[in-house]
């Protein structure tokens, strides 16, 4: 095993409720594309935030090229010669590509201006090593995501980058723009570089990868390793593993209950197609798919926030047209619980009688149009005890609280506003295992008490503990529908099977 | 030829051009004397010095900031230069360099705290603005001082050649510079690069403190030497001097083209911007209307540019 270019050894990384990175090692190599996979919050993206600088770890050690480094900030990363390109576009729109490219080193005084023919000249030599042929004048705002992701490669390049890391760099990419990249990235394993490619799409993986990392539940699922000999069930099965405890709950059933939301051959305009999905009263149906499949979309269009422009909604049987979120929550009981607590679900700043209560202000406004604290609290106080949300007083700032229990609060705010139909998008996000087995308990719960319930998460165990059918969605269409038997191996198989499978339609 | 047409009709100074050549005519048909040596000496008087206070706002609109300071440093610029003269007897080259310095630090200190705290450049400017207005008015005791050296007086109200104005020098400089260090200077880029994403600024290696502390720093000098060219122009210490700047100082660099959220100005859209506010105050008097109104005018045309960058953005967008 000679030149290792980064290694990391034995990181431990924890954040305030949660251990996100437990003994986890990497070892990259010269002339090679090193897969890292691992499910969501299987600490994929804080090893990454490690290795560039963002964070530090607790215990551990990098090594670069061999010597023991520690990274104060990403620029000391990116001048040890790790470069990055991030999901999230780091270029200035409006400055032309080969600006963009050599910002670090733009030179000029005060007596005589920027040379911008040489900045242009020099990115061209850069645009050149990726076959690009593309005019560096060129303002980045005119490109296409493809050629931005290149440009940020080329920038990075520039800067000297002997490991190169690059997360989901395919996930806006159509299949051919992909393969461009790829035969990019061909190349410069084949001139030593070092590349670490983070990707769901494990195709893309077996295509182009010489080595693999898995993370599962932070910690290594296997070391580093040839993936030469790994099947894709294997890298499946080091993804998801066997050891997950699934509580032995009863298998439920819903067969025959009346349908409570259901969607016909429903297109969207944010570019569903023919979506075929019946929740019914007291089931718990689980929308799994991959980040970007567009079930958080979905959702939204459920809620009126989009427009359906093909197909029925059904809300218990009657067609509907819902135009305006409140709509559907105060006409047709339909609550959605945001992944986004933060930015979406939660008033930080305010206090937990506040959120939980601002669904049901409405209803419980007396006459004359006005709210006492007093009907909100004897409204909202008993679903707080009942949910244990762990708060010192309905006064407390919802900021302050963990965010186990600002997930509960939010959950509060629904069952206040007695909604019939839940739509739950990634609860367990950021939150430790006790609360979310709590808030899986909690969900078993409500839809035992007649609640529907749409749920939406990325996390294989979840889904296969709370949901009683999971319905598998890969861009923008259902792919299929499994019962679940809560065997967890053949359930994660079955799922990934159809995500994979070529369209079958 | 054809490219170079859509280069220009694309370009953010071409739209506010073509209402000042649109107006003039349309007025000049109206009332010849439009164009008459005096009235464009007037229109050059006051585009001079508002330009200058246009360019203090926009290099920090171009950093994505806003500076609610700039007229209260340059009012506490105008009255320093007056009161040393005045009081310490200090020659006009001296005095002048001492109120452009007072800006500067103003400029620096917003800048630093801002940089420093994290807190919105907003809340502070706005905190600044009451301590540096407050520092003009209780040195002034809201007293004006009267006596300004004639060679000052001089550089307000004569002229170079024709009908152009001493005070249009100061005013061209200021608008060379800027679009010199916005287009060719490494500050001037960084400046754009932070306000355009300061993220991605950066990881490139920028320092967003000493950028921000830049754009301030400037700011600050354009505002106290706005202030000068003002109490030339007035031919007196006014402690009011900078009450009225706020809104053209952000209506300009906006009827521009520039885009509030930052990292996009353009030096000679806000330069016509400005000369677009002069054209219509002066259509006004023309017209006999109430000069009180130029605000409700300035009011709609700010809404105007607005919805036709949003148009143009779009268009940008499409193609």
């Amino acid at each position: 095993m000679t030149n290792l270019s980064l290694e990391a050894r034995g990181i431990h990384k924890s954040f305030p409720g949660v251990l996100a990175l437990q003994d986890v090692s990497i070892s990259l190599r010269g002339g090679s594309i090193h897969a890292l996979l691992g499910e969501n919050g299987a600490g994929k993206s804080t090893l990454i935030k490690i290795i560039t600088g963002v964070h530090r770890p607790d215990a551990g050690e990098l090594r670069l090229n061999g010597a023991p480094v520690r990274f104060a900030g990403a620029r000391e990363a990116i001048s040890a010669g790790v470069g990055v390109v991030h999901q999230e576009r780091n270029l200035i729109p409006r400055f032309s590509v080969g600006e963009n490219i050599g910002l670090e080193h733009l030179g000029g005084g005060v007596l005589h201006g920027i040379d911008y023919g040489k900045i242009h000249a020099e990115a061209r030599k850069w645009l050149d090593v990726l076959e690009l042929d593309l005019d560096p004048r060129t303002p980045v705002s005119q490109l296409n995501v493809a050629k931005v992701q290149l440009v940020e490669i080329a920038k990075a390049l520039s800067l000297r980058s002997r490991v190169l890391l690059l997360d989901e760099p395919t996930a806006s990419l159509t299949s051919q723009e992909a393969q461009v990249l790829f035969r990019l990235l061909r190349k410069l394993r084949d001139e030593g570089a070092s590349l670490l490619f983070v990707s769901h799409k494990l195709e893309e993986v077996q295509d182009i990868c010489d080595e693999v990392t898995v993370l599962r539940d932070g910690r290594n699922a296997c070391p580093s390793r040839a993936l030469a000999g790994l099947a894709r069930a294997d890298l499946v099965r080091l993804m998801i593993g066997r050891s997950e405890q699934i509580p032995d709950w009863p298998r439920r059933s819903a067969e025959g209950a009346p349908p409570m939301l259901e969607l016909m051959n429903v297109s969207t305009s944010l570019g569903h197609t023919s979506v075929n999905l019946k929740l019914r009263k007291g089931e718990i149906v689980g929308l799994y798919g991959l980040v970007g499949a567009g079930r958080t979309e979905l959702a939204k269009c459920i809620m009126g926030l989009h427009l359906i422009t093909d197909g029925d909604l059904r809300v218990e049987g009657q067609m509907r047209r819902i135009g305006s979120v409140s709509e559907a929550i105060y006409k047709h009981g339909i609550g959605y619980m945001s992944e986004d607590r933060k930015q979406e679900g939660l008033i930080l700043t305010h206090s937990v009688l506040e959120n939980a209560g601002v669904a049901v202000w409405r209803k419980l406004a007396n006459r004359l149009g006005l709210l006492t604290d007093k009907a909100v609290r004897a409204h909202v106080a008993p679903i707080i005890a009942g949910l244990e949300v762990r708060t010192p007083s309905l006064a407390q700032t919802v900021g302050n609280l963990s965010g186990g229990n600002q997930q509960k609060v939010s959950l509060a705010k629904w069952l206040a506003a007695g909604v019939r139909i839940l739509i739950v998008d990634e609860p367990s996000v950021g939150i430790d295992i006790k609360t979310k087995a709590h808030i899986h308990e909690l969900l078993r719960r409500l839809a035992d008490e007649g609640a529907a319930i749409l749920l939406i998460t990325s996390d294989m165990p979840e889904m296969i503990t709370v949901a009683d059918r999971i319905v598998v969605m890969d861009a923008y269409r259902i792919k299929g529908e499994l019962a679940n038997d809560r065997d967890y191996a053949r359930m994660g198989k079955g799922i990934m099977a159809l995500i994979h499978a070529r369209d079958a339609v | 030829m054809k490219p170079r047409l859509r280069l220009w009709l694309g370009a953010d100074w071409f739209g506010p051009l073509a209402i000042i050549l649109a107006a003039s005519i349309g007025i000049t048909i109206f009332d010849p004397s439009f164009l008459s040596p005096f009235n464009l000496q007037i229109l050059m008087l006051a585009t001079a010095v508002n330009v200058v206070v246009a360019m203090s706002q926009m290099i920090i609109i171009a950093v994505g900031q806003m500076n609610l300071a700039i007229g209260a440093i340059g009012g506490l610029a105008a009255i320093s230069f007056a009161g040393l003269m005045q009081v310490w007897s200090f020659p006009p080259a001296l005095a002048a360099a001492a109120a452009l310095a007072i800006g500067v630090t103003a400029g620096l200190l917003n800048g630093a705290l801002i940089a420093s705290t994290g807190i919105s450049a907003f809340i502070i400017t706005l905190a600044s603005l009451s301590v540096f207005k407050g520092a003009d008015l209780g040195i002034t005791r809201a007293q004006p001082f009267y006596n300004i050296p004639a060679e000052v007086k001089a550089l307000g109200d004569t002229t170079i050649l024709g009908p152009i104005p001493w005070l249009a020098l100061p005013a061209a400089l200021v608008v060379a510079g800027m679009w010199r260090l916005l287009n060719r200077q490494k500050v001037g880029r960084y400046i754009l690069a932070v306000g355009g994403n300061a993220s991605a600024a950066e990881l490139s290696g920028v320092s967003i403190s000493r950028t921000i502390l830049w754009a301030h720093g400037i700011s600050g000098f354009l505002a106290a030497l706005a202030g000068v060219m003002l109490v030339a122009r007035l031919q007196l210490g006014q402690p009011s001097i900078g009450d009225d700047w706020l809104i053209l100082s952000f209506a300009a660099p906006v009827i521009g083209g520039a885009a509030l959220s930052g990292g996009h100005v353009s030096v000679f859209g806000t330069l016509f911007g400005v000369v677009i506010v002069a054209v219509i105050t002066q259509a006004l008097v023309i017209f006999r209307i109430d000069p009180f109104f130029v605000q409700v005018v300035l009011g709609l045309l700010i809404l105007a540019a607005v919805g036709l960058n949003r148009m143009r953005e779009v268009r940008f967008a499409g193609a």
